[in-house]
């Protein structure tokens, strides 16, 4: 079993609900989302919110992403952003509402803006990035060749394969500088050769920094399984109208989190079976 | 070719534009006569005008005032289309956009009380004519935009004044473009028209009244088919000019 450690909260979700047209989507969405550990390594966190086609999935990817706001309850997550106290001391995290543009998030459609070359489009997220001041173009290099899209720097998003604009999206929002990386179905409509690919491409990108976080909705249980450290489950409960967390997987526990193939593992089908049921 | 939803290459398109044309005009060169002059007859007038200074002078006159009024219709109505997204700007906008119900008749005379000589007077009216039709075909763009470009915009941390900037300012710049074109043959008809209230001027529109007056229909048809045709290459030219400015638009 690989050693790893729970620490501080990353995101937390209290108490979210939302209605449209008085009609209750989402009830009572209580999750956290911690930093895990593990000795010697860098290590980021994959986290899946799965269930079933129209319970309110991309619903709960808006709210997280801070481009709607939840009828009643609250998104936090924690910043990194130097804060002085009255002390004397430096207190490096703070936690703070979500707001739009905090986490880099991925549209189900790998979006676009179709008048920038791939170039322009990497350029303005770079500059969005402090930490990236007077260093952009290195970055974008660098991002490109690790993704292998180098080449097709000077075309348009319509110029573009799927798969292209897939990693054009993803390194737009990496260069932005966010912890939090939102991916709206990431594994919808792939072949299995591209689905292998994006896999292993989310599995660097979690590796790339300690804090780096991916919350990945989906209805593909499997592939978030396998991909994942922790999986939520979006689902109903009888006699009670919405959607809620009805049950919390954690993925390290069961030794199924960091294992290439963790397919051919018998618990990781047990777990699928267990995940279905839920649904 | 006779079948719905049908694709035909641009050269059999090309044929079937030509022969159609050729046929139309053989038809109205055997069915013509009378007072009605026939193609021939038109195409004389017309050679006889390009001999003369006349036609160019007055074209020149024309497509000067049209020039004029296109840029200072597509700046009118930039500025409103782009103020139109800050709620107290919309009604301003929303009215220039009912005005397109409006008629000359009637409104000519208000005109000249508050322009000084005819020249103002003709560019006021071909203002009056085309900013509601531009700011109409302006507005339902900026009303069509995606969401995800302004979702696009938030997630990477923008402002709502670099939203403006970049999903409408930037992102829409060639759609404007494609809407003047599009709207170009209403400034270059309602020339014709704004002209024969100030003659003094010149221009195809008062050429063409003053041969009208005389029943010249030769050359009010050689007129024609020189707008016509310059309408058309304004049109193409735009067309590959937009192309050029706006890469993107050729995927």
């Amino acid at each position: 079993m690989t050693t790893y450690s729970k620490k501080e909260v990353l995101l937390r979700v209290e108490d979210v609900s939302l209605s449209y047209d008085r009609a209750c989507i989402l009830r009572d969405i209580r999750f956290c989302i911690r930093d895990i550990v593990r000795p010697g390594l860098q290590q980021g966190q994959v986290v899946s919110l799965v269930g079933r086609s129209g319970i309110g999935k991309t619903q709960l990817f808006r709210l997280l992403s801070g481009l709607r706001r939840p009828d009643t309850g609250s998104i936090a997550i924690r910043e990194r952003l130097p804060v002085e106290k009255g002390d004397g001391s430096i207190e490096l995290y703070q936690e703070r509402m979500v707001q739009p543009g905090d986490m880099g998030v991925i549209f189900q459609n790998y979006y676009l803006f179709g008048w920038r070359t791939v170039r322009q489009s990497l350029l303005l997220a770079a500059r969005r990035n402090k930490d990236l001041a007077g260093r952009e173009e290195d970055a974008i290099r660098q991002y490109t060749q690790r993704f292998d899209i180098e080449d097709v720097l000077h075309r348009y998003p319509a110029q573009l394969s799927g798969g292209q604009q897939q990693r054009v999206s993803i390194i737009q929002q990496l260069l932005k500088g966010s912890d939090f990386l939102l991916l709206d179905e990431p594994f919808s409509g792939l072949d299995v050769c591209m689905l292998d690919k994006v896999v292993e491409l989310l599995l660097q990108v979690s590796l790339s920094d300690e804090l780096k976080t991916l919350i990945i909705v989906s209805h593909d249980i499997v592939t978030a399984v396998a991909i994942s450290d922790t999986v939520f489950i979006l689902g109903r409960q009888a006699g009670l109208a919405g959607s809620t967390i009805v049950r919390e997987i954690d993925l390290m526990e069961r030794g199924l989190a960091w294992q290439k193939g963790v397919r051919e593992e018998k618990v990781f089908a047990e777990t699928v079976r267990e995940i279905k049921k839920w649904l | 070719m006779f079948e719905p939803f049908n694709k035909i290459n641009r050269k059999t398109f090309l044929i079937l534009v030509g022969s159609q044309a050729l046929v139309t005009l053989l038809l109205w060169q055997l069915t013509g006569g009378g007072l009605i002059p026939r193609p021939s007859t038109v195409m004389a007038a017309l050679g006889r005008l390009l001999t003369t200074r006349l036609l160019l002078d007055n074209l020149l006159t024309s497509l000067l005032l049209t020039g004029q009024a296109l840029f200072y219709s597509v700046l009118i109505t930039l500025l409103f289309g782009y103020a139109s997204v800050i709620p107290f700007f919309k009604p301003a906008a929303l009215f220039l956009v009912k005005c397109r119900y409006l008629t000359l008749t009637g409104l000519i005379f208000i005109f000249t009380l508050l322009t000084r000589d005819g020249g103002q007077l003709k560019l006021s009216l071909l203002l009056f004519g085309i900013v509601p039709f531009l700011i109409t075909s302006f507005l339902s763009i900026i009303l069509h935009t995606p969401n995800q470009e302004f979702e696009l915009c938030q997630t990477l941390g923008y402002n709502r004044w670099e939203c403006l900037y970049e999903a409408i300012i930037v992102g829409k710049a060639d759609q404007v473009f494609e809407v003047v074109r599009q709207n170009f043959a209403i400034a270059w008809m309602m020339i014709t028209m704004v002209e024969g209230l100030n003659m003094s001027e010149g221009g195809v529109g008062a050429l063409m009244i003053k041969y009208n007056k005389y029943n010249d229909l030769p050359h009010v048809l050689a007129l024609q088919a020189v707008i016509l045709g310059l309408g058309l290459g304004f049109d193409y030219l735009l067309g590959v000019l937009r192309h050029w400015l706006f890469p993107y638009t050729k995927h």
